[in-house]
Protein backbone atom coordinates (compact mmCIF):
# COMPACT_ATOMS: atom_id res chain seq x y z
CA UNK A 1 0.00 0.00 0.00
CA UNK A 2 1.47 3.34 -0.82
CA UNK A 3 1.88 6.09 2.13
CA UNK A 4 1.07 8.93 -0.89
CA UNK A 5 -2.11 9.05 -2.21
CA UNK A 6 -1.53 12.26 -4.79
CA UNK A 7 -0.99 12.16 -8.16
CA UNK A 8 1.61 14.13 -10.87
CA UNK A 9 1.25 13.96 -14.09
CA UNK A 10 5.11 13.87 -16.41
CA UNK A 11 4.21 17.79 -17.15
CA UNK A 12 4.58 18.16 -13.53
CA UNK A 13 7.39 16.04 -13.30
CA UNK A 14 9.22 18.55 -15.80
CA UNK A 15 8.05 21.18 -13.77
CA UNK A 16 9.50 19.88 -10.30
CA UNK A 17 12.83 18.54 -12.16
CA UNK A 18 13.41 22.21 -13.70
CA UNK A 19 12.55 23.58 -10.10
CA UNK A 20 14.88 21.39 -7.93
CA UNK A 21 18.10 21.86 -10.31
CA UNK A 22 17.07 26.09 -10.33
CA UNK A 23 17.22 25.65 -6.19
CA UNK A 24 20.87 24.97 -6.73
CA UNK A 25 21.84 27.85 -8.54
CA UNK A 26 23.42 29.26 -5.10
CA UNK A 27 25.20 26.43 -4.56
CA UNK A 28 27.21 26.85 -8.34
CA UNK A 29 29.40 29.02 -5.52
CA UNK A 30 30.78 25.51 -4.14
CA UNK A 31 32.11 25.08 -7.80
CA UNK A 32 33.26 28.84 -8.93
CA UNK A 33 36.30 28.97 -6.23
CA UNK A 34 37.76 25.80 -8.19
CA UNK A 35 36.89 26.02 -11.47
CA UNK A 36 36.98 29.86 -11.47
CA UNK A 37 35.90 30.71 -15.37
CA UNK A 38 36.11 27.64 -16.61
CA UNK A 39 32.77 27.28 -14.24
CA UNK A 40 30.47 27.38 -17.51
CA UNK A 41 32.03 24.13 -19.12
CA UNK A 42 31.88 22.15 -15.83
CA UNK A 43 28.28 22.77 -15.52
CA UNK A 44 27.75 20.91 -19.28
CA UNK A 45 29.93 18.99 -18.31
CA UNK A 46 28.90 17.52 -15.15
CA UNK A 47 24.99 17.83 -17.35
CA UNK A 48 26.79 15.43 -19.91
CA UNK A 49 27.89 13.07 -17.44
CA UNK A 50 24.86 13.21 -15.43
CA UNK A 51 22.11 12.83 -17.94
CA UNK A 52 22.59 8.94 -18.77
CA UNK A 53 22.36 8.42 -14.74
CA UNK A 54 19.50 10.43 -14.29
CA UNK A 55 17.80 8.68 -17.20
CA UNK A 56 18.55 5.10 -15.75
CA UNK A 57 16.49 6.54 -12.20
CA UNK A 58 13.59 7.33 -14.77
CA UNK A 59 14.24 3.36 -16.43
CA UNK A 60 13.96 2.43 -12.70
CA UNK A 61 10.62 4.14 -12.03
CA UNK A 62 8.76 3.04 -14.94
CA UNK A 63 10.19 -0.82 -14.23
CA UNK A 64 8.70 -0.56 -10.97
CA UNK A 65 5.68 1.51 -11.14
CA UNK A 66 3.52 3.05 -8.07
CA UNK A 67 7.07 2.18 -5.86
CA UNK A 68 9.27 4.15 -4.30
CA UNK A 69 12.77 3.85 -3.68
CA UNK A 70 12.70 2.19 -0.37
CA UNK A 71 9.73 -0.43 -1.42
CA UNK A 72 12.44 -0.76 -4.87
CA UNK A 73 15.19 -1.21 -2.67
CA UNK A 74 13.79 -3.97 -0.38
CA UNK A 75 12.71 -6.07 -3.44
CA UNK A 76 16.27 -5.93 -5.29
CA UNK A 77 18.25 -6.26 -2.20
CA UNK A 78 16.66 -7.62 -0.42
CA UNK A 79 14.82 -6.93 3.63
CA UNK A 80 18.03 -6.45 5.17
CA UNK A 81 20.32 -5.22 2.68
CA UNK A 82 17.27 -2.76 1.39
CA UNK A 83 16.57 -1.24 4.45
CA UNK A 84 20.78 -0.95 4.82
CA UNK A 85 20.76 0.88 1.47
CA UNK A 86 17.61 2.19 2.19
CA UNK A 87 18.84 4.28 5.54
CA UNK A 88 22.24 5.21 3.29
CA UNK A 89 19.44 6.85 0.94
CA UNK A 90 17.62 8.49 3.93
CA UNK A 91 21.20 9.58 5.70
CA UNK A 92 22.24 11.66 2.62
CA UNK A 93 18.11 13.02 2.17
CA UNK A 94 18.67 14.01 5.97
CA UNK A 95 22.65 15.56 5.60
CA UNK A 96 21.15 17.15 2.09
CA UNK A 97 18.21 19.02 3.10
CA UNK A 98 20.16 20.23 6.33
CA UNK A 99 22.88 21.99 4.08
CA UNK A 100 19.95 23.67 1.92
CA UNK A 101 18.09 24.46 5.24
CA UNK A 102 21.37 26.24 6.11
CA UNK A 103 22.02 27.76 2.63
CA UNK A 104 19.20 29.96 3.41
CA UNK A 105 20.37 30.78 7.06
CA UNK A 106 23.47 32.09 5.58
CA UNK A 107 22.11 33.79 3.00
CA UNK A 108 19.76 35.79 4.86
CA UNK A 109 22.48 36.55 7.70
CA UNK A 110 25.19 37.34 5.41
CA UNK A 111 23.87 39.62 2.77
CA UNK A 112 19.86 40.84 3.71
CA UNK A 113 19.22 40.69 7.78
CA UNK A 114 22.67 40.78 9.69
CA UNK A 115 21.15 41.25 12.89
CA UNK A 116 18.46 38.66 13.03
CA UNK A 117 19.78 35.13 14.71
CA UNK A 118 20.66 32.11 12.06
CA UNK A 119 17.94 30.09 14.55
CA UNK A 120 15.10 32.38 13.52
CA UNK A 121 15.62 31.74 9.50
CA UNK A 122 16.11 27.91 10.15
CA UNK A 123 13.10 27.45 12.10
CA UNK A 124 10.34 29.50 9.80
CA UNK A 125 11.98 28.41 6.72
CA UNK A 126 11.44 24.97 7.91
CA UNK A 127 8.42 25.09 9.36
CA UNK A 128 7.35 27.03 5.91
CA UNK A 129 8.59 23.70 3.72
CA UNK A 130 6.69 21.24 6.67
CA UNK A 131 3.62 23.39 5.57
CA UNK A 132 3.95 22.47 1.89
CA UNK A 133 4.97 19.06 2.63
CA UNK A 134 1.72 18.08 4.56
CA UNK A 135 0.21 19.59 1.04
CA UNK A 136 1.54 16.65 -0.38
CA UNK A 137 3.35 16.25 -3.71
CA UNK A 138 0.04 16.58 -6.08
CA UNK A 139 -0.18 20.16 -4.81
CA UNK A 140 3.73 20.68 -5.22
CA UNK A 141 3.55 19.79 -8.47
CA UNK A 142 0.73 22.25 -9.48
CA UNK A 143 2.21 25.28 -8.13
CA UNK A 144 5.70 24.13 -10.17
CA UNK A 145 5.95 25.67 -12.90
CA UNK A 146 5.35 28.83 -11.15
CA UNK A 147 8.66 28.23 -9.08
CA UNK A 148 10.46 27.69 -12.62
CA UNK A 149 8.65 30.50 -14.12
CA UNK A 150 9.63 33.20 -11.26
CA UNK A 151 13.35 31.86 -11.41
CA UNK A 152 13.47 32.44 -15.07
CA UNK A 153 12.33 35.32 -15.26
CA UNK A 154 14.75 36.65 -12.33
CA UNK A 155 17.90 35.12 -14.04
CA UNK A 156 17.14 36.45 -17.50
CA UNK A 157 16.13 39.48 -16.66
CA UNK A 158 19.07 40.19 -14.77
CA UNK A 159 21.21 38.77 -17.21
CA UNK A 160 20.18 41.29 -19.58
CA UNK A 161 20.45 44.13 -17.51
CA UNK A 162 23.73 43.26 -17.14
CA UNK A 163 24.83 42.88 -20.48
CA UNK A 164 26.48 46.23 -20.57
CA UNK A 165 28.71 45.06 -18.08
CA UNK A 166 29.65 42.28 -19.93
CA UNK A 167 33.17 41.27 -21.07
CA UNK A 168 33.43 38.15 -22.60
CA UNK A 169 36.91 38.27 -22.81
CA UNK A 170 36.90 37.09 -19.40
CA UNK A 171 36.39 33.62 -20.38
CA UNK A 172 40.12 33.34 -21.54
CA UNK A 173 42.21 31.33 -22.00
CA UNK A 174 39.97 28.29 -21.82
CA UNK A 175 41.49 24.75 -21.19
CA UNK A 176 43.89 26.78 -17.89
CA UNK A 177 43.32 24.86 -15.26
CA UNK A 178 45.08 21.99 -14.10
CA UNK A 179 42.59 18.55 -14.70
CA UNK A 180 41.81 17.66 -11.24
CA UNK A 181 40.29 20.87 -10.31
CA UNK A 182 37.89 20.82 -13.34
CA UNK A 183 37.48 17.30 -12.52
CA UNK A 184 36.54 18.16 -8.75
CA UNK A 185 34.25 20.76 -10.41
CA UNK A 186 32.92 18.31 -12.13
CA UNK A 187 32.28 15.85 -9.53
CA UNK A 188 30.44 18.71 -7.54
CA UNK A 189 28.41 19.71 -10.35
CA UNK A 190 27.08 16.31 -10.81
CA UNK A 191 26.64 15.73 -7.49
CA UNK A 192 24.97 19.01 -6.30
CA UNK A 193 22.64 19.69 -8.77
CA UNK A 194 21.90 16.64 -11.07
CA UNK A 195 22.98 13.74 -8.76
CA UNK A 196 20.23 14.94 -6.39
CA UNK A 197 17.55 14.59 -7.88
CA UNK A 198 18.20 10.96 -7.26
CA UNK A 199 15.11 11.95 -4.89
CA UNK A 200 12.74 12.20 -7.32
CA UNK A 201 13.26 7.89 -6.91
CA UNK A 202 10.60 8.46 -4.26
CA UNK A 203 8.74 10.93 -6.08
CA UNK A 204 8.32 9.15 -9.68
CA UNK A 205 6.20 6.34 -8.29
CA UNK A 206 3.58 8.90 -7.58
CA UNK A 207 3.07 9.47 -12.22
CA UNK A 208 -0.07 8.47 -13.27
CA UNK A 209 1.41 7.65 -16.29
CA UNK A 210 5.39 6.97 -17.44
CA UNK A 211 5.06 7.52 -21.26
CA UNK A 212 6.68 10.52 -21.85
CA UNK A 213 8.53 10.43 -18.18
CA UNK A 214 12.08 9.74 -20.28
CA UNK A 215 11.46 12.80 -22.12
CA UNK A 216 9.99 15.46 -19.68
CA UNK A 217 12.52 14.52 -17.35
CA UNK A 218 15.41 15.66 -19.97
CA UNK A 219 13.43 18.43 -20.42
CA UNK A 220 13.12 19.50 -17.19
CA UNK A 221 16.82 18.95 -16.70
CA UNK A 222 17.91 20.81 -19.70
CA UNK A 223 15.67 24.06 -18.29
CA UNK A 224 17.45 23.69 -14.80
CA UNK A 225 20.97 22.94 -16.74
CA UNK A 226 20.15 26.32 -18.80
CA UNK A 227 19.59 28.09 -15.71
CA UNK A 228 22.82 27.25 -14.13
CA UNK A 229 24.70 28.09 -17.16
CA UNK A 230 23.50 31.34 -17.66
CA UNK A 231 24.04 32.12 -13.94
CA UNK A 232 27.52 30.83 -14.37
CA UNK A 233 27.76 33.07 -17.53
CA UNK A 234 26.93 36.25 -16.65
CA UNK A 235 28.74 36.27 -12.95
CA UNK A 236 32.19 35.07 -15.28
CA UNK A 237 31.34 37.80 -17.94
CA UNK A 238 30.77 40.59 -15.32
CA UNK A 239 33.01 39.97 -12.32
CA UNK A 240 35.90 37.90 -14.58
CA UNK A 241 38.18 36.90 -12.27
CA UNK A 242 36.98 38.60 -9.07
CA UNK A 243 34.15 36.53 -8.86
CA UNK A 244 36.14 33.65 -6.94
CA UNK A 245 36.92 35.79 -3.79
CA UNK A 246 32.87 36.65 -3.29
CA UNK A 247 31.43 35.27 -0.97
CA UNK A 248 28.37 35.09 -3.42
CA UNK A 249 28.84 36.15 -7.17
CA UNK A 250 25.90 36.51 -8.11
CA UNK A 251 24.34 38.82 -5.54
CA UNK A 252 28.05 40.81 -6.68
CA UNK A 253 26.93 40.86 -10.44
CA UNK A 254 23.26 41.74 -9.35
CA UNK A 255 24.69 44.72 -7.54
CA UNK A 256 26.60 45.69 -10.62
CA UNK A 257 23.34 46.62 -12.32
CA UNK A 258 22.60 50.30 -12.65
CA UNK A 259 20.55 51.66 -15.19
CA UNK A 260 20.58 55.28 -15.93
CA UNK A 261 20.89 55.42 -11.69
CA UNK A 262 17.38 54.37 -11.74
CA UNK A 263 17.52 50.37 -12.04
CA UNK A 264 20.12 50.37 -9.08
CA UNK A 265 20.03 47.89 -5.88
CA UNK A 266 18.38 45.04 -7.73
CA UNK A 267 20.21 42.20 -5.65
CA UNK A 268 16.85 41.56 -3.43
CA UNK A 269 15.55 39.83 -6.68
CA UNK A 270 18.46 37.78 -5.86
CA UNK A 271 16.81 37.39 -2.29
CA UNK A 272 13.77 36.87 -3.37
CA UNK A 273 14.57 34.37 -6.26
CA UNK A 274 16.60 32.20 -4.69
CA UNK A 275 14.31 32.12 -1.23
CA UNK A 276 11.97 30.82 -3.34
CA UNK A 277 13.93 28.26 -5.46
CA UNK A 278 15.79 26.88 -2.22
CA UNK A 279 11.62 26.86 -0.67
CA UNK A 280 10.85 25.01 -3.42
CA UNK A 281 13.85 22.14 -3.42
CA UNK A 282 13.87 21.92 0.49
CA UNK A 283 9.85 20.91 0.49
CA UNK A 284 10.66 18.22 -1.78
CA UNK A 285 13.85 17.19 -0.44
CA UNK A 286 11.38 17.39 3.01
CA UNK A 287 8.98 15.07 1.14
CA UNK A 288 11.09 12.68 -0.06
CA UNK A 289 12.54 12.19 3.73
CA UNK A 290 9.37 12.06 5.71
CA UNK A 291 8.53 9.59 2.65
CA UNK A 292 11.48 7.54 2.76
CA UNK A 293 10.95 7.30 6.89
CA UNK A 294 7.51 6.43 7.08
CA UNK A 295 8.32 3.55 4.53
CA UNK A 296 11.09 2.16 6.45
CA UNK A 297 8.93 2.32 9.27
CA UNK A 298 5.85 0.82 7.53
CA UNK A 299 3.19 3.65 8.20
CA UNK A 300 -0.08 4.28 6.14
CA UNK A 301 0.73 8.03 6.69
CA UNK A 302 3.47 9.83 6.72
CA UNK A 303 1.55 13.37 7.97
CA UNK A 304 2.70 12.52 11.82
CA UNK A 305 6.28 12.74 11.07
CA UNK A 306 6.60 16.09 8.97
CA UNK A 307 6.86 18.38 12.09
CA UNK A 308 9.40 16.42 14.08
CA UNK A 309 11.98 14.84 11.24
CA UNK A 310 11.88 19.24 10.13
CA UNK A 311 12.44 19.86 13.67
CA UNK A 312 15.68 17.94 13.62
CA UNK A 313 16.41 19.15 10.69
CA UNK A 314 16.71 22.82 12.07
CA UNK A 315 18.93 21.77 14.50
CA UNK A 316 21.25 19.55 12.01
CA UNK A 317 21.24 22.70 10.22
CA UNK A 318 21.90 24.78 12.71
CA UNK A 319 25.09 22.62 13.97
CA UNK A 320 26.32 20.71 11.22
CA UNK A 321 29.28 23.53 10.00
CA UNK A 322 30.64 25.82 12.68
CA UNK A 323 31.08 28.51 9.73
CA UNK A 324 30.26 28.93 5.81
CA UNK A 325 34.32 28.41 5.00
CA UNK A 326 33.68 24.76 6.92
CA UNK A 327 30.72 24.08 5.19
CA UNK A 328 32.41 25.48 1.96
CA UNK A 329 35.46 22.80 2.23
CA UNK A 330 33.53 19.60 3.56
CA UNK A 331 31.16 19.87 0.88
CA UNK A 332 33.73 20.08 -1.92
CA UNK A 333 35.75 17.03 -0.61
CA UNK A 334 33.53 14.37 1.63
CA UNK A 335 30.32 15.95 0.98
CA UNK A 336 30.49 14.73 -3.02
CA UNK A 337 32.51 11.51 -2.14
CA UNK A 338 30.36 9.89 -0.05
CA UNK A 339 27.00 10.33 -2.13
CA UNK A 340 28.71 9.03 -5.67
CA UNK A 341 27.33 4.96 -4.72
CA UNK A 342 23.64 6.92 -3.94
CA UNK A 343 23.87 9.01 -6.71
CA UNK A 344 25.92 6.78 -9.82
CA UNK A 345 26.38 3.25 -8.57
CA UNK A 346 23.16 1.52 -6.41
CA UNK A 347 20.36 3.09 -8.73
CA UNK A 348 21.93 1.71 -12.53
CA UNK A 349 22.98 -1.35 -10.25
CA UNK A 350 19.45 -1.90 -9.25
CA UNK A 351 18.50 -1.39 -12.46
CA UNK A 352 20.81 -4.20 -13.89
CA UNK A 353 19.84 -6.69 -10.82
CA UNK A 354 16.09 -6.20 -11.61
CA UNK A 355 16.56 -6.74 -15.35
CA UNK A 356 18.68 -9.80 -14.34
CA UNK A 357 16.09 -11.16 -12.16
CA UNK A 358 13.19 -10.59 -13.77
CA UNK A 359 11.86 -7.98 -11.03
CA UNK A 360 9.24 -7.12 -10.36
CA UNK A 361 6.96 -9.46 -12.49
CA UNK A 362 9.02 -12.60 -10.79
CA UNK A 363 7.74 -10.62 -7.38
CA UNK A 364 4.64 -10.24 -8.19
CA UNK A 365 4.20 -14.22 -10.01
CA UNK A 366 5.50 -15.07 -6.38
CA UNK A 367 3.08 -13.09 -4.54
CA UNK A 368 -0.22 -14.20 -6.44
CA UNK B 1 13.16 28.06 26.23
CA UNK B 2 10.18 28.49 26.67
CA UNK B 3 10.03 29.24 22.76
CA UNK B 4 11.18 25.80 22.43
CA UNK B 5 8.91 24.65 24.85
CA UNK B 6 5.76 26.09 23.66
CA UNK B 7 6.94 24.96 19.81
CA UNK B 8 7.28 21.55 20.76
CA UNK B 9 3.75 21.08 22.83
CA UNK B 10 2.42 22.44 19.59
CA UNK B 11 3.38 19.58 17.51
CA UNK B 12 1.78 17.45 20.30
CA UNK B 13 -1.19 19.24 20.15
CA UNK B 14 -1.79 19.26 16.28
CA UNK B 15 -0.42 15.36 15.53
CA UNK B 16 -1.11 13.27 18.96
CA UNK B 17 -4.71 13.35 19.38
CA UNK B 18 -5.72 12.35 15.87
CA UNK B 19 -3.44 9.37 16.42
CA UNK B 20 -4.88 7.84 19.27
CA UNK B 21 -8.19 9.00 18.15
CA UNK B 22 -7.88 6.80 15.14
CA UNK B 23 -5.31 4.14 17.19
CA UNK B 24 -2.92 4.56 14.79
CA UNK B 25 -0.15 2.98 17.30
CA UNK B 26 2.48 2.72 14.67
CA UNK B 27 2.26 6.12 13.76
CA UNK B 28 2.45 6.80 17.16
CA UNK B 29 5.67 4.93 18.04
CA UNK B 30 7.67 6.16 14.91
CA UNK B 31 6.46 9.92 15.57
CA UNK B 32 7.36 9.79 19.68
CA UNK B 33 11.06 8.07 18.35
CA UNK B 34 11.11 10.95 16.00
CA UNK B 35 9.71 13.91 18.67
CA UNK B 36 12.00 12.68 21.15
CA UNK B 37 15.29 13.02 18.46
CA UNK B 38 14.24 16.24 17.88
CA UNK B 39 13.46 17.60 21.45
CA UNK B 40 16.77 15.92 22.64
CA UNK B 41 18.78 17.88 19.86
CA UNK B 42 16.68 21.00 20.25
CA UNK B 43 17.59 21.47 24.08
CA UNK B 44 21.20 20.25 23.99
CA UNK B 45 20.99 23.28 21.44
CA UNK B 46 19.35 25.64 23.58
CA UNK B 47 21.56 24.81 26.73
CA UNK B 48 24.50 25.16 24.22
CA UNK B 49 25.61 21.66 24.68
CA UNK B 50 27.59 20.90 21.53
CA UNK B 51 25.76 19.03 19.25
CA UNK B 52 27.79 16.24 17.22
CA UNK B 53 28.09 16.70 13.60
CA UNK B 54 27.61 13.67 11.36
CA UNK B 55 29.74 15.56 8.62
CA UNK B 56 32.62 15.41 10.97
CA UNK B 57 33.10 11.98 11.30
CA UNK B 58 32.12 11.24 7.82
CA UNK B 59 35.10 13.87 7.17
CA UNK B 60 37.24 11.84 9.39
CA UNK B 61 36.01 8.24 7.63
CA UNK B 62 37.24 9.39 3.63
CA UNK B 63 39.69 11.84 4.44
CA UNK B 64 41.69 10.46 7.71
CA UNK B 65 40.79 6.98 7.52
CA UNK B 66 39.99 6.05 3.95
CA UNK B 67 42.47 8.74 2.34
CA UNK B 68 40.34 9.86 -0.15
CA UNK B 69 40.53 13.91 -0.86
CA UNK B 70 41.23 16.28 -3.61
CA UNK B 71 44.06 18.47 -3.44
CA UNK B 72 44.16 21.42 -1.95
CA UNK B 73 44.72 25.16 -3.87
Amino acid sequence: MSIERGKINSQQLLFLIAGFVQGSILLIDFTVGITEHQTWMVILAGLAISAPVILSYVALAKRFPGMNLVQINDMVYGRFLGKAVSMYYIFFFVMTLSFNIRDVGELYVTFLMQDTPFIFFLVVFAATCAYAVTKGIEVLGRVSHLFVVTGLFVIISTFILLIDQMDFSNFLPLFELPFIRIFQGIHIVSIIPFGETVAFLMIMGRLNKTEHAVKRTFFGLSIGALSLLVVAVRNTAVLGRTQTIWTSPSFQSIRLINIGTVLTRMDFLIGIAQTVLIFFKCSLFLYVLVVAVSQLFGLKSYLPLVLPLAGIEVIVAATVFQSPVDHAMITQNAGIIYSVPLVFIFPPLSLLIAKIRGLPKFERGKET
Amino acid sequence: MIYLLLIYAFIIIINVPGLIKRKEWRELTAFSILYAIAFALSLMYVLDIPVPSPMKGLKHLIVDILGIEYPQG
